[in-house]
């Protein structure tokens, strides 16, 4: 059985609908956005994953950020938000995220799923 | 922060080099902000480090598909854009010019064929005597010169053949440019 790969496409191919939908009802710091996607493992990343993924998404204008300076014992931290483009962007995706679910349900021979 | 981060995020930082200054300095300063965090949740070292991973990953998931965009122009990439630059420039020297006049000139004439041919059918019926009309659509084979009215259906098939050929040619033309542009973006130059 391959389920982990499988589990990490699934990931892959979300992280970026979970984060825009984290930001799009507060803003988090980095390694916050972190701590809370470690609370559902099929979700769960590391810095390595979220923190290019955060930047290429500012690069796209879906996300903007900044950096808050550290007050004493708590280290600089770099807040994001969502753009207004980001938000169009995770109206259109939960769009399709709704298509998935349907066609999932349907699949599943769920008829009244309507 | 001890040394060991100190030298993991300059080891991230070396391996950004593709990147602007700017750009670095901002990375690592998050990474650092996600190791102090960690630190201050207590995780110990070792931890810290397996979580972060291989700083040449690192760096690598940052750069992403700039690294796989940078690599490859080797010898054998330049030898084939000086080739297809060559074939491209010389054949693009002569098909174009040529196709490019063949393929309107033709299809005017092939419009102009038939109806100059019905200008001198009208002519040679009604007898209007319209000037230049006797050089008009003159089909001549050896010393007989065709008669008007076949003369007329003469002057429609060589027109449709003429507008065929200009047609044929501008479509050459276009599959060409076509052609040259969908190379240029297989090669990726």
């Amino acid at each position: 059985m391959n389920l982990e790969k499988w589990q990490s496409q699934i990931a892959r191919g979300t992280l970026e609908y979970c984060i825009l939908l984290m930001l799009s009802r507060k803003t988090y710091y980095g390694y916050e956005i972190l701590q809370e996607l470690s609370k559902y493992p099929i979700i769960a990343s590391t810095e390595s994953t979220i923190y290019p993924l955060l930047r290429r998404l500012q690069k796209d204008h879906y996300l903007q950020s900044v950096w808050k300076d550290s007050a004493e014992g708590v280290p600089a931290r770099k807040y994001y938000s969502l753009t207004s483009e980001g938000e169009k962007y995770l109206k259109a995706m939960a769009e399709e995220w709704e298509n998935l679910l349907h066609a999932i349900a349907s699949l599943k021979g769920e008829q009244n799923y309507e | 922060m001890n040394k060991e981060m100190e030298k993991y995020l300059s080891a991230v930082d070396r391996h950004l080099k593709p990147l602007p200054t700017s750009e670095r300095v901002d990375i690592v300063k998050e990474i650092k902000s996600s190791i102090l965090e960690m630190e201050s949740d207590n995780l110990p070292e070792q931890q810290i480090l397996e979580r972060l991973g291989d700083p040449r990953e690192m760096a690598k998931a940052y750069l992403g598909d700039m690294i796989t965009k940078e690599k490859g122009f080797g010898l054998n990439k330049l030898l084939l854009v000086c080739a297809f630059y060559s074939v491209v420039g010389f054949s693009g020297l002569f098909v174009i010019p040529t196709l490019g006049i063949i393929a309107p000139v033709f299809m005017f004439c092939g419009a102009l064929c038939p109806i100059l041919g019905a200008a001198k059918l009208a002519d040679y019926l009604l007898r209007l005597n319209l000037p230049f009309m006797k050089n008009v659509a003159i089909f001549q084979f050896g010393s007989y010169i065709v008669e008007p009215v076949p003369a007329f259906f003469l002057s429609i098939l060589t027109g449709a053949i003429l507008y065929l050929v200009g047609k044929a040619s501008w479509k050459l033309l276009i599959f060409y440019c076509k052609k040259v542009s969908s190379t240029k973006r297989d090669l990726d130059i």
